[in-house]
């Protein structure tokens, strides 16, 4: 359980929510302080309960433990319409029967807003998404997946809802309308200011839109930070090898109690000897030496390059180390079939296991 | 799922929705069950003049949901399967039968084939007595027939081309296939289909009333008992044990199509078309077809000739008189059109809020619920009717006016089928879109009224066309319940038939299954072909 340092009042607390479907335990104790006005990404990878969680903040499912709080008061038994939290969709959830006018108003038209109020917004409020205000009469089957992501948000926005939820929206789309899409709702968010959660198995996603991530697994809160930190310090060994494309190694502690043998590798520890521990470290860490090179405060080891394959921007290769089946990135191609290759020490993450 | 317990106005809802089926549903049924008391059962049971009507039920159960189920599989197989040629004709006439009350075809068997029959008599100069057990078995076997091919048919059109393709891929020839994939694949859903039609024919009473003689079936049991001693207690009895007949088929239905049925969910299965079907079976499916078609264009011909000839089949001089006599005893046919829309509508609208209370919000009891919404289809027409003949024609509720009351027994008669439409519907549309709604600020019932009512037209549509036309032909739910002034169509034509009044009867019969069509034609214009026929059970 993770709580965050707090400077001010936070919109939105969840305190130890549990949530059980049948025998299954999709969301477990989880405790979180929303920042107000932040981009909080809920990342984990699938079956991990953050859509679970999600709906629970939206009001779709009733928590079997625990509250919610929204500006301090409980929201537990205000029902599902009255809470004031927005949602985007994965699937954009567009009235097919409405118009985009239509469907960007209703939102307005539940809070009996007049009408010439409402007509201003959502011209307002389309020019925010960025879309040309004549798309306004047509329907939502005319639009292009980008354009229909585009209208989900504005409909949510024209509330100006106290947090805005969003579920994977990103996930059907191209990998370029995406990444145009991730930059205009990130500086949207923050020109708005709006408390927003955001769910997402992308790590990319998260990285690059968040101002906290918030890592699950198995309905568990696993690590709260910046996503530098969650990059580079993880807290575990599943958010270690969860983040960016790890090589994962188990081992002991050798008998002396100052090694690390893993797999075959020696890696220098300090820990109780005999002790199980999991060793992590990302496949651009591992360097080639040149012949007869040195490496200061590095683990040094030998391998066989099997396979290679290209990804545009490096190359990705599976290397066998004494046994192990080791992945390194390299900008450039490793020619040769034996290669050294020295893994600086500080990047060598060393988890005991649980 | 969502709790609707922080939302009143869903609450109240619900409770109006479920205290009207406790109403209307439960109550009548338990009204039966109870009536005769345990003496009363005890009593009947020793007298055991149920154990022949029982067999007999039994026997031709049998006998023509064999016949019924082939004929059924035949057709459909040529429809779905073969390509033999004028398909959209065939699919005409095998729907026609569902629009016209099913004990027609006993009177169009009497008129070809009775003692004073066309055929028969005045071609073969015969006389013969065609009552009993294989009158009605031929009978029912043409009446049940297109019943059982219409859910066929849907079984085997949602059955995955590929699989067939595969096989044959790996070198299986047509029948191999057939025999290997297509009838194991389809066997839940064929058997279910041939349960439903076991349920059909076990209930049906019309039929037997008219062509059964002698070969009393529990059905007509319970209707001679009533109306010939008064005896509403040895009546009630009987229906019960019908009940429990239909009721075991029911059960057997459910838990068949529970079991994994290797169909796919959508309707299409795929863009592959079916391996192509070898020319002679082409050939025997057209025939076959033709035939079918044939048997059933003569019972609705001469139904048709019949109503506008003076005498069938002597005087063959044209005349309207039968429609003058109708139109003169109008009542009947007005009574129908005003209960059996009304009651459709109802029906539908009632259904579709059930189901979406049901399908889209967690609350407690609904399983219960969700049950007694299909109890209905488990459940004998004559049973229904007797339920609320009992229950409503008690001293404290002979308020009810008896129009409003065949009214009510049609809509709750057919909630089963607006209720699978609704959620058929349902399903189709995905949660995120209510949920939106929901998520900007609209209640449970506004989410319904702005977003899954205009979406579920097409289901509500199929909903009323079903309900409207099982309402306005049937006759053993309403046989109890009229009065003359609340007589329906139904009705007058089995008195009329009883009377040997072929003219009038027949009148009214082409002017049932007018108005059914023409309702049909109405709804299919409006709906831009999307309205299918429900499929009960």
């Amino acid at each position: 359980m993770v709580i965050m340092d707090k400077l001010q009042t936070s919109p939105l607390r969840l305190e130890n929510v549990t949530k059980r479907f049948g025998a299954v335990t999709a969301v477990e104790r989880v405790s979180l302080e929303i920042p107000r006005g932040a981009f909080t990404t809920l990342l984990g990878p699938s079956g991990c309960g953050k859509t679970t969680l999600l709906r629970i903040i939206a009001g779709f499912y009733e928590p079997d433990e625990g509250h919610i709080y929204l500006d301090d008061k409980p929201i537990d038994a205000v029902p599902t319409h009255l809470r004031g939290t927005a949602m985007v969709f994965q699937d954009y959830a567009l009235w097919p029967h409405m118009t985009v006018y239509d469907n960007i108003a209703y939102g307005l038209r539940m809070n009996k807003t007049p009408q010439n109020e409402i007509d201003a917004r959502v011209h307002e409020t389309m020019q925010l998404v960025e879309m040309p205000a004549d798309f306004l009469k047509r329907r939502p089957t005319e639009l292009s997946g980008g354009q229909q992501q585009r209208v989900a948000l504005a409909r949510a926005l024209i509330v100006r809802p106290r947090v805005l939820l969003l579920d994977e929206p990103l996930s059907n789309l191209d990998a370029k309308v995406r990444q145009r899409l991730r930059l205009e709702i990130r500086s949207l968010q923050r020109r708005i200011g709006i408390t927003t959660i955001y769910v997402t198995h992308d790590q990319e996603e998260a990285l690059s839109m968040s101002d906290v991530v918030v890592v699950m697994n198995q309905g568990r809160v696993v690590q709260v930070g910046k996503p530098e930190e969650i990059y580079r310090q993880p807290g575990n060994a599943f958010v270690a090898e969860f983040m960016g494309v790890s090589n994962v190694l188990r081992g002991k502690v050798t008998q002396d109690g100052e090694t690390v043998d893993a797999g075959g590798i020696a890696i220098p520890h300090r820990g109780a000897p005999g002790s199980a521990v999991t060793v992590v470290f990302k496949a651009d860490e591992a360097e080639p030496l040149a012949d007869g090179a040195r490496a200061n405060d590095a683990v040094v080891v030998d391998g066989d390059v099997i396979e290679a394959f290209f990804f545009g921007a490096m190359y990705r290769h599976f290397v066998n180390v004494s046994g192990n089946t080791i992945l390194v990135d390299r900008p450039t191609r490793i020619e040769a079939q034996r290669v050294r290759l020295a893994i600086p020490r500080d990047k060598i993450l060393v988890f005991a296991e649980t | 799922m969502r709790r609707i317990s922080r939302e009143p106005s869903v609450v109240i809802t619900l409770v109006i929705l479920v205290g009207l089926m406790l109403a209307f549903i439960i109550y009548p049924q338990v009204q039966v069950v109870l009536v005769p008391g345990l003496g009363g059962y005890v009593e009947f049971l020793a007298g055991q003049t149920w154990v022949k009507p029982f067999f007999n039920s039994l026997q031709v159960m049998l006998l023509s949901t064999t016949t019924a189920v082939i004929l059924g599989f035949i057709y459909a197989y040529a429809m779905v399967y073969s390509k033999m040629p004028f398909k959209p004709f065939f699919r005409v006439i095998g729907v026609l039968p569902l629009l016209s009350p099913p004990f027609v075809v006993a009177a169009s068997y009497i008129l070809l084939f009775g003692p004073r029959g066309m055929i028969s008599y005045y071609v073969f100069g015969q006389s013969p007595n065609i009552l009993g057990l294989g009158g009605l078995w031929g009978v029912q076997t043409i009446a049940f027939f297109p019943f059982a091919y219409q859910l066929i048919a849907d079984v085997l059109a949602r059955s995955d081309a590929r699989m067939e393709q595969a096989a044959r891929n790996l070198g299986a020839g047509p029948w191999q296939v057939f025999r290997t994939i297509t009838l194991p694949m389809a066997r839940p859903g064929l058997l279910a289909a041939i349960l439903t039609t076991a349920i059909y024919i076990v209930e049906d009473f019309g039929n037997p009333a008219l062509i059964a003689g002698q070969f009393t079936v529990l059905p007509t049991q319970a209707y001679g008992l009533i109306s010939g001693f008064g005896d509403v207690t040895g009546a009630a009895v009987v229906s019960t044990i019908l009940l429990l007949l239909a009721l075991a088929l029911y059960i057997a239905k459910t838990r068949i199509e529970g079991q994994r049925s290797y169909v796919t969910i959508s309707g299409r299965a795929g863009t592959i078309p079916r391996p192509p079907v070898p020319m002679i079976v082409n050939v025997f499916c057209f025939v076959a077809c033709s035939f079918l078609a044939i048997l059933i264009l003569m019972v609705y011909g001469v139904l048709l000739i019949s109503a506008i000839v003076e005498v069938f089949p002597v005087k063959w001089t044209l005349t309207f008189k039968h429609f003058e006599f109708l139109t003169s005893n109008i009542t009947p046919l007005q009574n129908t059109l005003v209960y059996g829309t009304t009651a459709a509508i109802i029906c539908a609208l009632f259904a579709m809020l059930l189901g979406f209370l049901v399908q889209r919000r967690e609350w407690r009891g609904k399983r219960i619920v969700d049950f007694i919404a299909i109890m209905p289809a488990a459940i004998p027409g004559i049973f229904f009717g007797i339920g609320y003949a009992t229950a409503f024609n008690q001293r404290w509720l002979d308020w009810i006016d008896r129009g409003a009351l065949i009214t009510i027994s049609m809509i709750f008669w057919n909630i089963p089928v607006g209720y699978q439409a609704a959620l058929a519907g349902l399903q189709q549309i995905d949660r995120s879109l209510d949920d939106a709604a929901t998520s900007l600020g609209a209640g449970s019932l506004r989410a319904f009224r702005d977003i899954l009512f205009p979406l579920l037209d097409s289901a509500l549509l199929t909903g009323f066309v079903t309900a409207f036309v099982r309402a306005v032909t049937t006759l053993s739910v309403v046989i109890f319940l009229f009065t003359p002034s609340t007589t329906v169509a139904t009705i007058k034509i089995f008195q009329l038939v009883n009377d040997f009044m072929w003219g009038g009867a027949t009148a009214f019969t082409v002017s049932v299954v007018g108005v059914a069509v023409l309702v049909l034609v109405i709804v299919w214009a409006i709906s831009g072909r999307r309205v299918g026929l429900q499929r009960t059970g």
